[in-house]
Order: structure tokens, then C-alpha cells, then sequence
């Protein structure tokens, strides 16, 4: 007899009461507050990913320390960076579709930006194809592009270490000749944006990139977030 | 007003025939290809690069599908077909390029080529034309052995 049923209890109870302690009253209400708490979390969660026009990571993770060769071979690591907005890419220079369209839109990008936020935007091109890429070729190949812009290669381990950290992929493909430098690199083709404070924030699949205002608004949006 | 009138007659075989002329080739030969070019540009590219992409929009008229098979330019040693690959899914993907036979350009239809999609890949760059150069450029097309014999701007976008 321990339990009561809310019917039994609201028996004594005077008729003109009845309704507020009726129990599917409270069980709408409690409905209702559930639902809404969840659609307001949902909501918050929503807007924290989709405020941006690039795919946003959640939560932010640090991004993986490359180290790599930069301009004349000396080493250039991504911690160099911090303090600004890096967007970097996989590519190579023999690349006639994918990769000069991207920089291209980088460029464009880029410039878009005011030249104070410039000073706290960083464009680099990492090579995917060390053997046929040296650094003079790469630094001829990127400043033509943007002079800021900076290409790096590396040993391939170091190479392959930095591609699989950001979860990417490449793979050789032999061209028609069969002659040993004939071939092309299919490679994964986002650009990544890493923000001033060195966690990887957003991911950028390469024909995202043409949105000019988009991506301007999205950098924009990194440089005015409070450092961590 | 005979004389008239046989100058009318005159009149209106010369005036037919103008309109026929130009027109005899697409109606009495089966295999021409009717296609024509819009938006034509080769993307201007570092010297570092030894190749380069052709982007246009081909426009067949005809009833029948035309190939666009290959081309050739005195700037560089080859030109190919290509097509954009996608494999893989996430960030796994892979992108690239491979070299196609032919690329179709449906009967009533258009074949576009673009930056991120299908080209015409450059290769073995001899020269290297700045931004605003014009590059004498032929597309080869099928059936017919059709030669399409192009001046081209060079350009680092799009023409708009």
C-alpha cells in the first residue's frame, strides 16, 4: 500500500485545486522544459559549429608539429607560426589542375584580407612529391602565387608523419611514358586552417576555396577568437 | 518588267545560294563535327612548372556526339584529356588526375572544362606566357579528324 496513486491522492484534495497538481499537467511541463533545454543545447552546439563557412572541429585539438624544409632548406616548424592563422595544403609543383587552382584562390583570399590582418595570416604549401620538389623549386613555385606564401618539403618519413596527422593520403600514379619522373600525385586536397593559438580549427575541402567573401569571413572569425 | 523580273529571278538564286554556302558543309558530310568554343583561357603558371591546363566550354550543335580527342601547341611538347578523380571518402580522400582518351561532348549538348575538373593538360612547357598573352592553340575532335585552331588568352582566373 506504499504506493499511492496520484488519482487516490487528489481525492481529499478541494475541486478548485484539482487542476495544478493534476499529474499529466506536470508531466506535459516537465516534457516541454526537456525538450526545450535540449533545443537550446542543440542550438548552442549548432551555432558553434555552423557559424563558420569552413568544416569546424569540434572540440579544438592541437595541431600536430610538423617540421619540415622551408625556403633554402632550413627547417620550419608549424610552432613557428603561432600568433597567426595558418592555412596550409598538400601539393605538388607538377600539379597542373588541382593545386594552381586552390593557390590560386588562396591568393585571392589572402588578398582580400586587410594588410594588418595579412601580417596574421600565413599561407604554406607542403609537397608531397620531396623527389622532384627542392625547396628553391618550391619557394620559386609559391612566391609566384603570393610572395608571403611559403612551400616546404622534407624527407618523405617526414612527409608521410605530417600527412597521416591531419588524416590525410597520397599515393604515386605512373604516367603514360613509364620513364621514372612520369607520374602524377593524387592527394588529399584540403586546405587547413590552424588557428593563432596552434589548435586545428577548420577544414576546407579544395572547392570550397573560390568563396572569396566566405573564407575572408571565416579567417576573420579565427584572428578575433580569445587566445588559449 | 521581264527584264525586271529576271533580275529578281537572278537576285534569288544569289540570294539562296548565300545562305546555302556556308551552310554546304554540315549538310552534305555526315562525319563533320559541329562544335564550337566559348570561354577559352590557359592558366598562366610559374616558371618553375613545366605544365599547364586549358579550360573552355565546347558547345555541340550537331545531332550526333563529338569526341574532344586531344591538342597541340608550339609552346609545349604535348597535350591530353583528363579527368578529375575522387577516391576515398572524409579526409582519406584522394584527388588527382588521369589522362582519359576522350573526353564526349553530347549531340545538343556542352562539354565544360574547368579548373578542379576535367582539362586539357599542357605538357612539356617550352615557354612560359605571362598573364595577358595570347597562345595559338588547336583542339583536335572526332569523328572527322576535326581540327579547331584556337587563339587563346592566358590567364590565372577564369575569364569572367
Amino acid at each position: 500500500m506504499s504506493v499511492v496513486s496520484p488519482k487516490t491522492t487528489s481525492v481529499p484534495n478541494p475541486p478548485a485545486k484539482r487542476p495544478f497538481f493534476d499529474w499529466r499537467v506536470w508531466t506535459v511541463a516537465i516534457v516541454l522544459l526537456v525538450a526545450v533545454g535540449l533545443a537550446v543545447l542543440f542550438g548552442v552546439k549548432q551555432n558553434a559549429q555552423q557559424g563558420f563557412y569552413g568544416m569546424r572541429l569540434f572540440p579544438l585539438k592541437t595541431a600536430y608539429d610538423f617540421k619540415l624544409h622551408g625556403p633554402n632548406g632550413a627547417d620550419v616548424r608549424l610552432d613557428q607560426f603561432q600568433g597567426k592563422a595558418v592555412l596550409f595544403l598538400f601539393g605538388f609543383t607538377h600539379c597542373a589542375n588541382i593545386c594552381p587552382t586552390s593557390l590560386t584562390n588562396l591568393t585571392a583570399v589572402y588578398q582580400a584580407l586587410t594588410p594588418e590582418e595579412r601580417k596574421q595570416v600565413q599561407v604554406v604549401f607542403i609537397s608531397v612529391d620531396p623527389n622532384r620538389d627542392t625547396p628553391q623549386t618550391l619557394e620559386q613555385y609559391v612566391t609566384s602565387f603570393d610572395p608571403s606564401f611559403v612551400g616546404l618539403t622534407g624527407s618523405k618519413p617526414a612527409i608521410d608523419q605530417t600527412v597521416l596527422a591531419y588524416g590525410g593520403s597520397y599515393e604515386m600514379v605512373a604516367g603514360p611514358t613509364n620513364q621514372p619522373n612520369d607520374y602524377s600525385v593524387n592527394h588529399s586536397a584540403y586546405t587547413y586552417l590552424v588557428n593563432p593559438s596552434g589548435k586545428l580549427e577548420l577544414l576546407y575541402g579544395n572547392e570550397k576555396l573560390g568563396e572569396v567573401p566566405k573564407m575572408v569571413s571565416d579567417i576573420r572569425a579565427v584572428l578575433h577568437e580569445p587566445r588559449s | 518588267m521581264v527584264k525586271f523580273a529576271r533580275v529578281s529571278v537572278i537576285g534569288y538564286w544569289l540570294f539562296t545560294l548565300g545562305f546555302l554556302l556556308p551552310s554546304a558543309p554540315l549538310l552534305f558530310a555526315d562525319d563533320q563535327v559541329a562544335v564550337t568554343v566559348q570561354r577559352p583561357w590557359m592558366r598562366a603558371v610559374p616558371n618553375v612548372m613545366d605544365t599547364t591546363a586549358v579550360y573552355m566550354v565546347l558547345v555541340n550543335s550537331g545531332s550526333a556526339p563529338a569526341q574532344l580527342v586531344g591538342g597541340s601547341t608550339v609552346i609545349a611538347d604535348s597535350v591530353a584529356p583528363m579527368i578529375t578523380t575522387k577516391e576515398g571518402e572524409g579526409l582519406k580522400q584522394v584527388v588527382g588526375m588521369k589522362g582519359v582518351d576522350a573526353l564526349e561532348i553530347p549531340a545538343h549538348g556542352r562539354l565544360v572544362l574547368e579548373p578542379n575538373g576535367n582539362h586539357l593538360m599542357v605538357m612539356g612547357l617550352k615557354e612560359h606566357l605571362k598573364e595577358g598573352a595570347q597562345v595559338d592553340f588547336t583542339i583536335k575532335l572526332e569523328p572527322g579528324d576535326h581540327e579547331i585552331h584556337l587563339k587563346i588568352p592566358v590567364q590565372k582566373k577564369p575569364v569572367q
